[in-house]
């Protein structure tokens, strides 16, 4: 490997231990409490560390009292040393803990901390009455010593092997046909050129063309059209839009914590969405990409800097990408240790599911079941984090972002938001006023002989919350919320006029946040330089440590006998362990077995509908075999030699004869070949959820261009239906614009299969469920875009001509005119409907147009 | 298309033996049990969409179907099953142990013991305990297995809500809803399998996710039927158009959707497709059917409390998940609206007034479940996600209600194989934890899985190479004592 050779990696963690010993201990360590070896400071560490370093730690030294090492713990505080070696019952640490001082009672839930158990008060007792003995530098870390856990013979797995390929003389048509030829198969023949159009289209910007490019694209005689509308494509900012999307399924992006009910917002998590688009967009070197998000933090030292640049804030915005997962450390009660192990764990198995094409998570637990993945590995990982996930160093929630910006965005913060933010703080006034009037025109009027005493009382209620209700209290809210649910039609003048007020200022609101600056936060993750040590968890148990671990990477991807390599990245300046940095720089070696090979795959994935490998975040032992592994390869070694360049590889594959097939089955593919994995035709493709809610927005004319920012909020009404609010343009942004906080996804998002996060999700969900019909053919939404679109239609066709109708409503929704059949049916259902409509042809128009979006053609995409 | 990923209600075969497709025969007989046959739970074949056809199950079923009757917020204990008079006695006493095992809060909002709020008396033949607040469940006790010794992992509504239904302390696990509509299927392709019915008043806390599919497929979610108006989200137009006109697109859609289709041939999911608008067809016809409980005579609606308050709104509700059970719907949860039985102030007002609410239409149904003879196959669960504190809690400056205790409390099951008339597991002498034959979440859910021919350990879905279950990796136990 030639990262070995690399001249500045120059700290080495080396085993003290040999190998033998170290494999057996680990195992111990996996199956049973450590305590048949003689007792030293890592059998009592681990306990301190959970128990009493939150007050005596990194954090808070309370009493001038450090525990985290056993030299801090002889030395003590005010009150003295904690630990008198040799003498337990003397010892304030035991003495603390035993009468029961330490934690205190009131701190408990402060500080997230709760008691040592008997059993470990005991080891505590134990190692203090053996004179506290210590053994150095115990750390389980990869040596040049051959690793005994994870054999040669499990290395031979074809995804652990770096990719082999020899570049010239192939092609991904050369590939595809040789194995097509082996199934006496041949390809299809290329789809027709509108076809093409919208397929291209929709892939790569997940909108179709508008009437002039279709145009443009239809008529060109340019033999190299379709190669130039590729070029084309992927250089409009919709790109990033559509391409960035994948991506942030993979981080599992939200704007919101998730975890507990009152889901909290995530204010600035959408300045990542924006750097993913950004990089989608530039087209930023894969491996460049990838580092920025794993060690953006230790690339540059932004703290010693004399001026902030715009790159610098971009790296620290990329390193969001870990920072994804659910997490409910911020919440009162949720912040304990098994907790934030949980967050620790979303991270590694995003980047193991989405980056690594493992399934690392299995072996948090216990080794990997299938893979040659000891626990060890996972615990060497975690360890690699530990500088900036640190489970007995957490940042609160208010500590947990990073306030850095660029002189020009602070000054920009300073001169735009104090005027705006006071006339939004004046406004919020208003709207609560606005809201209480509502509320007693409608207790005035479903109540009319209810005092008014009791309507104040019914307000005073609502301020409460509902389980410190009085049941008067209780009562007097349930009976104003029996009312609020009534239809609008039933409710008088003044509640009418009242809720109008409410709308108004809602609307005023939005449109000044939207003027806002953006905040100088970034939810950034980044290393504090001071990592605890990482022990093994037995059976994943916070509360069963194992042997101590150093950082490393999984042994099964490296030739098990080089060592890890970390440096510190700035050691005259901020403190920072470099271990992300070294993960990093790991990682996008050309000669690593996976990363390359995951990404290529997933691109193809996405281009096909299945990826080679179908299993797209598991390349590991229980993995599908890739259909074409030489292809595979190929791209993978094509892509790193093309400057790990996306939007290169989008160009080789969308240019192939393959892709280029058309999406007709024949019998003999369905016999050869049912599932496709030859590649002997291109699979249709329905259209995901983003794809359909904007290419109904930009066939209405209806889509709103601005890009980035802060996201589009929602509405949620009392039957539960999450709707979007539109501009102040009367017109909606792209899907990818929207707030997806967990607990209100978009309905309409979430009917077409939007994701759950947990934490991320690496492929979506095709269903074919009866409430998609129902959004589609009832919603009013989709009804009013309908009649939008109709009105578009009916403008650009003057002469009212049902044939022109028909022409121009397949051209927007479809990219290519109707079939004669088509046309003749849409004729004749426009005269249908225009009876049905008491002789109104504009409505007969967008029934018509309602159904042509309502229709397979649309959905699907050939 | 990936295959793996086609989730749908139909398969090829199916649609291809449906004679007129498309938007005809509403309540059709076509997708009985016979129709499809049984398969195995689980045992898809691989390339088959995953789909609501009844599944054979691991072992003969004792229930067909599910009512959960969800009393969010924790109701307690000590109050309405589980009396105590030790507690009693220390009406007013400090509490004798250690604070710091209490309730969620901070120590210092402990109060002293607080007795027990009402009256008790034992019931029925088999003698159960039961609160004065509950006069009509009493009644029905020989039907009722109480289970005093549930206990659960967390004392915070969020994640004991996310345990009691899923599992799992927190968020995007499937429920025991979910889980059930994925081994069993449904006995009714016009009905969605599990069907929330909620309060008018508003949802629950936690709302959806009381009942998502977590990453199980979609089509394992539970529908929630809204309480007024027309039952699921756009399930009738937002918008005004004739008649004729709706039939003229769904013409015009049919025939455009059949050119499409044959052009595309051995594609199975545009199949698929069309027939989920054959199905949503279907479903605006029954959906709303199911619920008219107006089709019901007045000594049935009156029996369940109906026309009268404080029970129409509950009583309702009762009658639509019988109505609903009847259809082959496998899994109904009711929901109260956010948390009334969370009383940490007036608890003693505050139960009373959802027993008020409750009561009669609990008893209602299981009278009426029992002479319709669909008791024996439809399993009641009455409880909430844990029980409350022996001790009084301070909120603001009053000490007149309970905090929330995850130690112990009282869940309740009636029919689908139940023993009725008995008590089952003890708590210590003031009601604070379970101490003879706990029972755990993995527990309860292992057992209601097995009454309803499901072996836990053998439900589970592979996802991203690991196989989940409901149970987790534990080993619960099926409370084989309490089944008859």
């Amino acid at each position: 490997m030639n990262w070995r050779k690399k001249k500045h990696l120059i700290i080495r963690l080396l085993a003290c231990l040999n190998s033998l010993a170290a494999g057996f201990l680990v195992q111990a360590a996996e199956d049973a409490p450590v305590h048949k070896k003689k007792i030293n400071q890592h059998d009592v560490l681990p306990i301190v560390l959970l128990r009493c370093t939150a007050c005596h730690g990194a954090q808070e030294q309370m009493g001038g009292l450090d525990l985290r090492t056993p030299k801090g713990m002889q030395k003590g505080g005010k009150s003295g040393a904690a630990l008198i070696a040799g003498k337990p019952e003397a010892s304030l640490l035991i003495q603390r803990i035993e009468n029961q001082a330490c934690p205190p009672s009131g701190l408990l839930l402060k500080y997230f901390v709760q008691r040592p158990s008997s059993t470990e008060l005991g080891t505590l007792r134990k190692w203090i009455a053996a004179g506290a003995p210590e053994e150095p530098g115990l750390a389980d870390v990869a040596t040049t010593q051959p690793d005994l856990l994870v054999a040669g013979e499990d290395r031979k797995h074809w995804a652990f092997q770096p990719p082999k390929a020899v570049l010239e003389g192939h092609t991904i048509d050369g590939f595809i046909a040789e194995k097509l030829e082996v199934n006496g198969l041949s390809f299809s023949p290329e789809a027709n050129r509108s076809t093409l159009i919208r397929r291209a289209y929709l892939d790569l910007i997940g909108l179709p063309p508008s009437l002039t490019e279709l145009n443009m694209w239809s008529a060109s005689d340019d033999s190299q059209w379709y190669s130039k509308m590729i070029d084309h494509l992927l250089a409009s900012p919709h790109y990033g839009e559509r391409w960035g999307r994948y991506w942030l399924d993979l981080a599992g992006y939200a704007d919101s914590e998730g975890g507990v009910s009152a889901d909290p917002v995530r204010q600035v998590a959408w300045k990542y969405r924006d750097y993913v688009i950004e990089s989608f967009n530039k087209d930023k070197p894969y491996d460049r990409f990838l580092l920025e998000q794993i060690a953006g933090d230790e690339l540059i030292d932004h703290a010693n800097v004399p001026e902030v640049t715009g790159a610098m804030v971009e790296n620290l915005v990329a390193t969001g990408f870990l920072r994804m997962g659910i997490d409910q450390t911020g919440s009162r009660t949720m912040n304990f240790v098994p907790e934030r192990l949980g967050v620790i764990s979303d991270a590694l198995k995003v980047l193991g599911s989405g980056v690594m094409g493992l399934t690392l998570e299995c072996a948090r637990c216990h080794s990997h079941k299938y893979d040659p993945i000891p626990q060890r590995d996972f615990y060497r990982l975690k360890a690699v984090f530990q500088g900036a996930f640190d489970e007995h160093d957490w940042l609160s929630f208010k500590t947990r972002t990073l306030n850095v910006a660029t002189p020009q965005q602070l000054k920009r913060i300073k001169s735009v938001n104090p005027p705006l933010e006071k006339k939004l703080k004046a406004l919020d006034q208003q709207l609560k006023e606005a809201s209480n009037t509502v509320r007693l025109e409608l207790l005035r009027q479903h109540y009319p002989r209810q005092s008014e005493d009791d309507r104040a009382a019914t307000l005073t209620a609502l301020r409460k919350a509902d389980n410190t209700r009085t049941l008067k209290q209780r009562l007097l809210v349930e009976r104003l919320q029996r009312v609020e649910v009534l239809p609008q039609d039933g409710q008088s003048k003044s509640v009418q006029a009242a809720r109008l007020v409410v709308s108004n200022l809602e609307r005023e609101i939005a449109v000044l946040q939207r003027q806002l600056a953006p905040p100088d936060a970034i939810r950034a993750l980044w290393d504090r330089g001071r990592p605890s040590p990482t022990y093994i968890l037995r059976r994943g148990e916070h509360n069963k440590p194992g042997k101590l671990v150093g950082p490393g990477v999984p042994s099964v991807l490296t030739d098990g006998r080089t060592p890890f390599v970390v440096e510190k990245p700035f050691p005259e300046g901020t403190p920072k362990t470099g271990r992300r940095l070294a993960l990093a720089r790991w990682l996008t070696q050309s000669e690593h077995p996976l990363t390359a090979r995951v990404l290529v795959n997933r691109i193809w994935h996405h281009h096909f509908g299945a990826g080679l490998v179908r299993s797209l975040e598991n390349f590991g032992v229980k993995g599908e075999q890739p259909s074409h592994p030489k292809l595979l390869d190929w791209l993978a070694i094509r892509f790193m030699q093309d400057g790990w360049s996306i939007k290169t590889l989008h160009r080789h594959i969308m240019n192939s004869r393959t892709y280029r097939q058309s999406s007709h089955v024949r019998d003999l593919h369905l016999k050869t070949d049912p599932q496709n994995r030859l590649l002997s035709h291109m699979p249709i493709k329905r259209m995901d959820a983003e794809a359909l809610r904007d290419s109904i927005l930009f066939i209405s004319g209806s889509l709103e261009n601005q890009r980035g920012g802060p996201p589009d909020a929602v509405r949620v009404n009392r039957q539960g239906l999450v709707s979007v609010g539109s501009t102040e343009n009367g017109r909606w942004r792209r899907s990818i614009y929207l707030r997806y906080r967990r607990t209100e996804i978009p309905s309409f998002m979430d009917t077409f299969d939007y994701p759950v996060m947990g934490p991320n999700c690496v492929e979506r969900n095709v269903s074919t469920v009866p409430t998609q019909p129902l959004m589609m053919m009832n919603n009013a939404h989709v009804r009013e875009l309908s009649a939008t679109f109709a009105a578009r239609v009916g403008k650009l066709t003057r002469s009212g001509d049902a044939g022109d109708h028909v022409e121009l409503v397949y051209r927007f929704a479809l990219s290519r005119s109707p079939s004669a059949v088509e046309k003749q049916l849409g004729i004749s259902a426009l005269k249908k409907l225009r009876q049905d409509w008491d002789d109104d042809s504009v409505r007969a128009l967008e029934t018509y147009c309602h159904t042509i979006l309502n229709s397979a053609a649309f959905l699907y995409i050939d | 298309m990936n295959p793996r990923k086609q989730f749908s209600f139909s398969r090829r075969d199916f649609f291809s033996r449906t004679r007129d497709g498309l938007l005809g025969g509403a309540l059709t007989q076509l997708l009985c049990n016979d129709f499809f046959g049984g398969t195995e739970a689980l045992a898809q074949a691989p390339q088959e969409p995953y789909n609501l056809k009844p599944k054979r199950s691991h072992h003969p079923a004792r229930a067909k179907s599910v009512i959960q009757l969800f009393m969010n917020g924790g109701p307690s204990q000590m109050d309405l099953f589980d009396p105590k008079p030790v507690l009693n006695r220390m009406d007013g006493k400090p509490y004798p142990g250690s604070v710091e095992g209490i309730g969620n809060t901070s120590t210092t909002h402990v109060g002293v013991m607080m007795g027990g709020q009402y009256r008790f008396a034992k019931h029925g033949q088999s003698g159960l305990w039961m609160a004065d607040v509950l006069p009509h469940t009493a009644h029905m006790s020989d039907e009722i297995c109480l289970i005093n010794s549930m206990w659960t992992d967390h004392p915070n509504h969020d994640n004991a809500l996310y345990k009691i239904h899923s599992g799992r302390l927190f968020m995007g696990y499937p429920t025991l809803g979910a889980w059930t509509a994925y081994g069993l299927g449904s006995e009714n392709q016009n009905l969605p399998a599990y069907v929330v019915l909620n309060d008018p008043l508003g949802p629950p806390k936690n709302g959806a996710r009381n009942w998502t599919a977590g990453f199980l497929p979609p089509v394992y979610q539970g529908t929630s039927f809204r309480p007024t108006g027309s039952p699921i989200l756009n399930l009738k137009a937002e918008y005004n158009q004739p008649a004729a006109a709706t039939k003229s697109a769904q013409d015009l859609l049919k025939q455009l959707d059949k050119i499409h289709r044959t052009h595309r041939p051995h594609y199975p999911e545009l199949a698929a497709r069309i027939e989920s608008y054959g199905l949503a067809a279907r479903m605006q016809l029954s959906a709303g059917e199911s619920l008219d409980v107006s089709r019901e005579t007045a000594a049935t609606r009156a029996l369940y409390g109906i026309g009268e308050e404080p029970t129409n709104s509950y009583g309702r509700r009762c009658l639509m998940a019988r109505r609903l059970v009847e259809r082959g719907v496998r899994f109904v949860q009711i929901f109260l609206e956010e948390q009334p039985w969370d009383s940490h102030v007036d608890l003693a007002d505050n139960h009373r007034a959802v027993c008020r609410r409750t009561d009669k239409p609990v008893a209602g149904l299981l009278r009426d479940l029992k002479q319709r003879g669909l008791l024996d196959s439809t399993l009641v669960i009455w409880g909430g996600e844990f029980g409350r504190t022996p001790t009084s809690q301070k909120s603001g400056d009053v000490y007149t209600g309970r905090d929330h205790n995850m130690q112990a409390f009282t869940t309740w099951m009636a029919g689908g194989g139940i023993r009725g008339g008995m008590a089952y597991g003890q708590t210590d002498e003031f009601g604070h934890q379970a101490v003879g034959d706990p029972v755990s979440v993995h527990d309860f859910h292992a057992t209601v899985l097995h009454l309803l021919g499901l072996h836990h350990q053998k439900l589970f879905f592979t996802r991203s190479s690991l196989e989940e279950r409901l149970t987790e990796f534990d080993h619960p136990r099926v409370l084989k004592e309490i089944i008859a």
